[in-house]
């Protein structure tokens, strides 16, 4: 199969069940809103060593917010609940609270709740304030600023983790350039995120490696550098391989943000330097969800 | 399916109560059934088909007409469904409330909603003293839910509530949201004198300067108050009766106390609005 020159490889992406959850973040104006939320998702690019993933869903109008002020939407996913409790709180606390003018509610209602507010209120030492509205328990904590308004819990949902596509292509450049271009339509999907700097993956890896205190290691068969040295899945021409990795609340969205992430890619063609587009997959050993390239894309 | 109404034939002359003309009461009795129900009329208890008529069938949605300050007890311990009453009610409505809907399109007695634990008590018009209090003895009036009432209230509103909401859209008395441990009342019109008086915790968010406050509030100056926004926003999303709330901005004087009972509550006194046009 070709889309626009670009040859797609028979195979699956191979993903994996999470647990996830939304939070929203509204602040005086979106200047603010975004610095919370970048604070948030810092050092969330994978499981495999930051506890969580997350990343900006959208930007919300104050229409679509609690307090009608902007904000954000991010979505938050972790292997397990206990891990999401955890992250849950520590980043609210650090990265939302300490920004000027900003409040944090729960984007998911339903499912089991985790705590967010009901952790932070003892920031307030005594102070903090109780509210409970349609149903809904508030904390107003008394900050310096004025008064930090959090969500006493966030919901948790079932998710699915690490959908993926490879592109191949002649240089970093050209990966790099399809790639943007992919992230930024993935964008405009609700319910997924790419968690990865830039949405982009330029160190993949393979599960386990030779050293028994490591997880995660080099892809080698995708390194570019290892041709001829290893069983490499590529050609000659492939001089750079980059992978767009995709959190989602269900199935059909990450099949969606793949369909539109590879024809985005596929668009800028042998032309311009993109070769091949395949995906990372385990053999099936990893997760249940498989996503086939050239399904999605019929 | 047309609700079961229940329609007064003559006015009353005693107190009748109709604490089991509720959702949960008339599920399954048949219409024999229910027309058989004794109801407490003054000192004696009387059929219920010998002061109403009784037409429609679903039990869930309750309606009442020709209603007149002698009912009391309406909607009492209700779990879910609604009950509509067009006319007014005497004492009691709503006590122990747990869920559901209550509407009236008239005047309510005393002691509305009082113990009450979930739910929305409407009220079209005024209501009496102690809405949403609790009674001689308890430690807590309302736990949960909501009562609106479109008039003025009596005193005491609020008096030891626990959580929960009431908002009045006319006047309150005096002693508004005395004692009270939590939760929110507010006050769209004047209230009367020492709101607070009392409190432990809660929110007592007021339109216009209230009559008096008692010395043991301390003035914590004006301010943006967060929470205000997330309030208003909130309840004017609830549908077009809250639509006023849409007018409202977080700036208000706030006062804390009853710092004669350690208190953590609050009165907020709303600071942006021209007031004559709210009034």
């Amino acid at each position: 199969m070709k889309i626009n020159g670009v040859y797609i490889d028979d195979t699956f992406a191979e993903a994996f069940p999470m647990k996830a959850t939304r939070i929203i973040i509204t602040a005086m104006n979106l200047k603010w809103a975004h610095r919370a939320a970048n604070a948030l998702r810092g050092f969330a690019s994978s499981v495999i060593a930051c506890g969580c993933e997350a990343d900006i869903e959208r930007e919300l109008s104050p229409s679509e917010t609690p307090d009608g002020r902007p904000g954000i939407s991010l979505l938050i996913f972790a292997m397990s609940i206990k891990e999401l409790e955890k992250q849950i709180p520590m980043r609210v606390g650090q990265s939302v609270m300490t920004t000027a003018t900003t409040a944090c509610y729960a984007g998911i209602h339903d499912g089991q709740q985790i705590a967010m507010g009901k952790r932070l209120r003892y920031f307030g030492d005594g102070y903090q304030i109780s509210k409970k509205i349609n149903g809904r328990r508030y904390w107003r904590i008394p900050v310096m600023h004025g008064e930090f308004i959090c969500e006493d819990t966030t919901g948790v949902t079932e998710a699915v983790g690490g959908g993926n596509f490879l592109v191949l292509a002649k240089t970093a450049r050209h990966a790099l350039l399809a790639c943007e271009k992919a992230v930024e339509e993935i964008k405009k999907v609700s319910g997924v995120i790419t968690a990865f700097p830039g949405g982009i993956v330029g160190s993949g890896s393979k599960v386990g490696s030779k050293y028994d205190f490591l997880s995660a290691s080099t892809n080698e068969a995708y390194c570019p550098t290892l041709k001829g040295q290893v069983d490499s899945e590529l050609s000659d021409e492939i001089g750079s391989v980059l992978e767009i990795v995709i959190d989602g609340l269900d199935e059909e969205s990450i099949n969606e943000a793949m369909r539109v992430g590879i024809k985005a890619v596929c668009s800028y063609g042998p032309k311009k330097g993109i070769c091949r587009i395949s995906a990372g997959n385990y053999g099936g050993d990893l997760g249940p969800h498989h996503f086939y390239l050239r399904k999605i894309l019929k | 399916m047309n609700p079961l109404t229940f329609t007064l034939k003559i006015q009353p002359k005693f107190t009748l109560g109709v604490a089991q003309l509720t959702p949960d009461n008339l599920a399954g009795l048949s219409k024999t059934e229910i027309k058989s129900l004794k109801l407490p009329y003054g000192k004696n208890k009387v059929a219920l088909d010998t002061l109403f008529s009784v037409t429609g069938s679903d039990s869930n949605n309750i309606q009442i007409n020709r209603s007149c300050d002698k009912l009391v007890s309406v909607g009492r311990n209700m779990s879910h469904g609604t009950v509509n009453v067009n006319g007014d009610v005497g004492k009691v409505l709503g006590s122990y409330l747990q869920g559901g809907f209550i509407t009236i399109n008239g005047n309510a007695g005393s002691w509305v909603g009082n113990n009450m634990s979930g739910g929305r008590i409407d009220i079209n018009g005024n209501a009496g003293d102690h809405i949403g209090a609790g009674k001689p003895g308890d430690t807590f009036g309302m736990t949960d839910g909501m009562i609106k009432i479109s008039g003025s209230a009596g005193d005491r509103v609020g008096d030891r509530m626990r959580s929960g909401m009431i908002i009045i859209y006319g006047k309150a008395g005096d002693f508004c949201g005395s004692r009270m441990h939590a939760g929110t009342i507010i006050v769209l019109d004047k209230a009367g004198k020492n709101p607070g008086a009392g409190m432990r915790r809660g929110t007592i968010i007021l339109v216009k300067k209230p009559a008096h406050i008692t010395a043991t509030f301390k003035s914590n100056g004006n301010l943006k108050i967060q929470f205000l926004r997330l309030l208003f926003t909130q309840l004017s999303n609830m549908g077009k009766e809250f639509s006023i709330f849409k007018k409202f901005g977080p700036e208000a004087h706030r006062f804390s106390g009853d710092l004669a009972r350690n208190g953590k509550g609050e009165i907020l006194i709303l600071q942006t609005l021209d007031l004559n046009k709210v009034a």
